[in-house]
């Protein structure tokens, strides 16, 4: 029957392609669904004059090199998909304007960002080292459970990882007597995880950090669009398909587990699907029709939707050094704590600007550069009674804000550079990503829902038989490489199942 | 290993995990809130809606060429307002013309407040050749429904970008944009100083002329119109075309000004060399959308012995097949709309992506000019077919319309 897969997935974002690349390379027939007529979710790019934008990517973690690679590197060589991996080895450069102002370059490396923090703030070396050796055993307690079937030596060796999964990170700073001011400059890194350090969990914060400093930060060559189109090209070569423009709109059940879905008319069977799109759109979908397990909806309900953005992308006619940038990120903020950066977000308290071209030169043409900023835009912040007609306004005097503001604090000229731009706010990124309130980060990773939690209480939070939830919103958090690995280790997990059963 | 952590507590797990069993326990096992319960879902529905069914409401003949179609939501089949848009978009528009079925842009004629009155318009000018506007223009009658996409483009106003003052220069039925940017300055919907050269033939072809009129009375000098004849000298009116001198006549002295161009090909070649001899920084240089791509033999790039070659197109849309034929000279989405294909496009000028597909085999031809793919789909083989000629038999996998 030509109509039946071994595993369907819907939707080709981050952890549906890799899903799919995993189960497709393993020779299992597989079949990606895709609402958009472009894959990736937040993993692609656009095109305007003679610049290519880059929509989401700030950097990723956990790639590591080719000698000694990391897993989400591992889980592209598995599948066969070719990526041109540049990197970022320094840090961030953070410019605090509040109080007690501060602009500081973080180095990466072990010692090159031991030197700038304690550079930064002196006496402060030996407990950022112990945050560093804290990193260290992160990564190399999740390493050990990658190997291993059954983690015995877990408690003994790794307890330190598991208490950093039990404390936020401001609870393990102040434990380690990180000063406060080094803290500070440290946490900037919070955005990326979109929860402030008193809440986040350290485990899951510093598993990200060590791996910045240590790995360096890392990208694709021509945008995330490459990501997406290595991994569909894995999926062609091993004979699996992938159809744009199908929006999945049911999920079908045999005697209380999924075997298919329908796209319009179409009904589509399975063995197993996996489900790239936020749990909220699969319970509205079935509704009436199967019954969600009530913990399901329990959860789903219980949890706050994380936080979305608005983002420029600027094509600007002229370079970044004759702009003077020489920083990939630089992050700026009137405040130095994050609960406040993350609460006054929207009064210009924190904002994000990165130049491809200090680390890709040639990314775009000779002569010009470009700049992304993203600007975190909470729910609370975002006007409710916003109309069609004040939509364009509305974005483009928000941005302005922050360019001018940035030029300000830079001391140089951005707007009568700007060639091409584009701006992006909750709207669009609900237009392209399908999620509630246009989040991008999925659920909020907050303090009680945190990912160790999410890790132990998965196998009781999701019971619908045949349905695996990859991406960003699930188990392990949001981000590129946490998404890329929820997809792949799903996969691998229904693999595990298969063969057992003799598939 | 040291212990690093060693008076924190591991126990804390235990009560972390109950704190969260705790909370869902808490939670209502009630249905999630659907997406349209959210504000930025909804604007997303408003703004971007994936098709508007639209019906022609009334016509208004300018000649026998020259029509303006007034078009409404199509309630009957769901459609219940129509899509705000910026000043200076378009819609593409979806026709079954005999056996082909058939997309076009347009640009709105309407300003963004007309459509908050619940109406967008269209003035299509017939070409000779030209499909969709000999179709339209002889064929619809009020009542004809129109399938149409939501308001698309990049030929708008960005005060982020553009100069305060834009020097518009418009050919033939290219004046369409600007007649919808025009009413948007004299709505306030938007802010900045418009002068614009109109190209036409003689004073007769000119369209909106009293329209145009009273929106430079009611503008106070926010926008201004200079109509330039190329066939006939009339008071008024400058004499020739739109020139490199004729610019600088009316641009401002002291302060850097953009330039809007929308017009035919023919435009866009003539004008493009006398901006050159202004020296102008490209961000002030706007071109609207290049339209339908003929006659890529003509570059001196293109294997001339491909001319006059037929070959198979072999296409998938998802388990569908279809083998059909494509001459050299016509795009591959032309071979596929032409054969009945219903696939997907917008621009048609190899800019927006929408009709992106895999090219699973096959040797293809691309013009440089409208090569707006991006760096991933060229190294993994993906054309916008808008754009695409074939230079051997292809295998092309397209999405779904």
């Amino acid at each position: 029957m030509s109509n039946k897969y071994d595993v369907i997935v819907i939707g080709a974002g981050n952890g549906g392609l890799a899903a799919a690349a995993t189960m497709a390379k393993n020779g299992y027939k597989t079949l990606v669904l895709e609402r958009h007529n472009l894959p990736g979710g937040c993993a692609t790019s656009f095109v305007r004059g003679r610049f290519e934008f880059e929509v989401a990517l700030h950097e990723m973690c956990d790639v590591g090199s080719a000698e000694k690679p990391r897993p989400v590197r591992k889980m592209f060589d598995n599948v066969g998909a070719k990526v041109d991996w540049q990197f970022e080895h320094n840090c961030f450069r953070v410019i605090h304007e509040g109080d007690d102002p501060y602009d500081v370059v973080v180095r990466g490396g072990w010692d090159g960002f031991l030197d700038s923090i304690e550079a930064a703030v002196p006496g402060s070396r030996d407990s950022v080292e112990k945050l560093l050796e804290l990193g260290k055993m992160t990564q190399d307690a999740m390493t050990y459970m990658d190997s291993v079937t059954v983690p015995v030596q877990f408690l003994g060796k790794y307890a330190d990882f598991v208490k950093a999964g039990c404390y936020s990170v401001e609870d393990v700073m102040n434990y380690l007597k990180v000063p406060l001011k080094a803290q500070h400059i440290i946490n900037t890194y919070w955005s990326y995880l979109g929860v402030p350090t008193d809440e986040m969990n350290a485990m899951h914060f510093l598993s990200m950090v060590y791996s910045y400093i240590v790995d360096g930060a890392a990208m694709p060559r021509k945008c995330s669009h490459q990501l997406s189109l290595s991994l569909c090209q894995t999926i062609y070569q091993n004979g699996g398909d992938i159809w744009y423009n199908s929006e999945v709109t049911d999920l079908l059940f045999d005697h209380g587990k999924v075997c298919g879905v329908k796209v319009g008319d179409k009904e589509l069977y399975a063995d197993d699907v996996f489900a790239n799109t936020i749990p909220n759109n699969v319970y509205n979908m079935m509704q009436g029709k199967e019954e969600i397990p009530p913990r399901m909806l329990k959860l789903a309900n219980a949890r706050e939707i994380g936080l979305s953005l608005m983002t420029a992308y600027l094509g600007l006619d002229c370079t970044a050094e004759e702009l003077g940038i020489k920083d990939y990120t630089t992050f700026v903020t009137n405040e130095s704590d994050p609960r406040l950066q993350e609460e006054r977000s929207a009064s210009g308290g924190f904002y994000i600007v990165n130049c491809i071209n200090v680390v890709v030169p040639d990314s775009t043409p000779e002569g010009t550069c470009s700049l992304f900023i993203s600007m975190p835009l909470f729910d609370r912040d975002f006007p409710k009674d916003l109309t069609p007609d004040k939509y364009k306004k509305y974005k483009s005097d928000y941005v302005r804000r922050y360019i001018e503001h940035f030029q300000k604090v830079m001391g140089i000229d951005i707007m009568s550079h700007i060639e091409e731009i584009s701006i992006a706010s909750p709207v669009t990124f609900a237009r392209y990503l399908n999620t509630p309130k246009g989040s991008i980060y999925g659920y909020r990773t907050s303090g009680w829902d945190n990912v160790m939690l999410r890790s132990v209480c998965e196998p009781m939070d999701f019971k619908i038989k045949g349905l695996h939830f990859v991406g960003g919103h699930h188990v392990m958090g949001d981000g590129f490489s946490s998404s890329y690995l929820t997809g792949a280790n799903a996969a691998n997990a229904l693999i595990k199942q298969y063969k057992k059963e003799g598939k | 290993m040291a212990k690093i952590l060693k008076g924190l507590k591991l126990a804390r797990i235990t009560k972390l995990m109950s704190a969260r069993n705790k909370r869902i326990a808490d939670a209502p096992a009630t249905p999630v809130p659907p997406l349209d319960s959210y504000i930025q879902n909804r604007l997303k529905d408003q703004l971007h809606p994936k098709v508007q069914h639209l019906v022609v409401a009334d016509i208004i003949a300018h000649s026998a060429d020259v029509k303006t179609f007034v078009l409404a939501p199509d309630a009957s089949q769901g459609t219940t307002f129509v899509a705000y848009p910026a000043a200076g978009q378009y819609i593409s528009i979806r026709q079954t013309i005999g056996s082909a079925v058939v997309c076009r842009p347009y640009s709105l004629s309407s300003s963004p407040k007309e459509a908050l009155s619940g109406h967008y318009t269209l003035t299509i000018k017939r070409v000779e050749g030209g499909l969709m506007s000999q179709f339209a223009l002889d064929t619809w009658t009020v009542g004809t429904k129109v399938d149409a996409s939501a308001p698309l483009g990049v030929f708008t106003y960005e005060p982020l970008r553009d100069a305060r003052t834009v020097i518009g220069l418009a050919g033939g039925s290219g004046i369409t944009p600007f007649y919808s940017l025009a009413k948007a300055i004299a709505d306030g919907d938007e802010d900045f100083n418009l002068t614009l050269l109109y190209g036409s033939r003689t004073k007769a072809d000119i369209l909106f002329l009293e329209d145009f009129e009273r929106i430079q009375r009611q503008t106070a000098g926010k926008f201004r119109l200079v109509n330039v004849l190329s066939h006939e000298e009339a008071e008024g009116c400058e004499h020739g075309f739109l020139t490199a001198e004729l610019i600088q006549k009316y641009a401002p002295k002291d302060e850097p000004y953009s330039v809007f161009l929308c017009g035919p090909q023919a435009m866009y070649n003539f004008v493009d060399k006398e901006l050159e001899k202004l020296n102008l920084r490209r961000k002030y240089i706007r071109h609207e959308l290049f339209g339908e791509y003929r006659n890529p033999e003509k570059n001196p790039d293109y294997p001339q012995e491909m001319v006059g070659q037929t070959f198979k197109l072999h296409v998938k849309m998802r388990d569908q097949e279809y083998d059909i034929k494509v001459d050299a000279n016509e795009s591959l989405l032309n071979a596929m709309e032409h054969s009945g294909l219903v696939v997907p496009s917008d621009c048609r000028s190899g800019t927006c992506g929408w009709c992106r597909s895999r090219l699973v085999a096959g040797q293809v031809y691309v013009p440089k000019s409208v090569d707006g793919r991006r760096q991933a789909d060229l190294e993994f083989g993906y054309v916008h077919p808008c754009s695409t000629f074939a230079l051997s038999d292809v295998y092309l996998d397209v999405p779904m319309a």
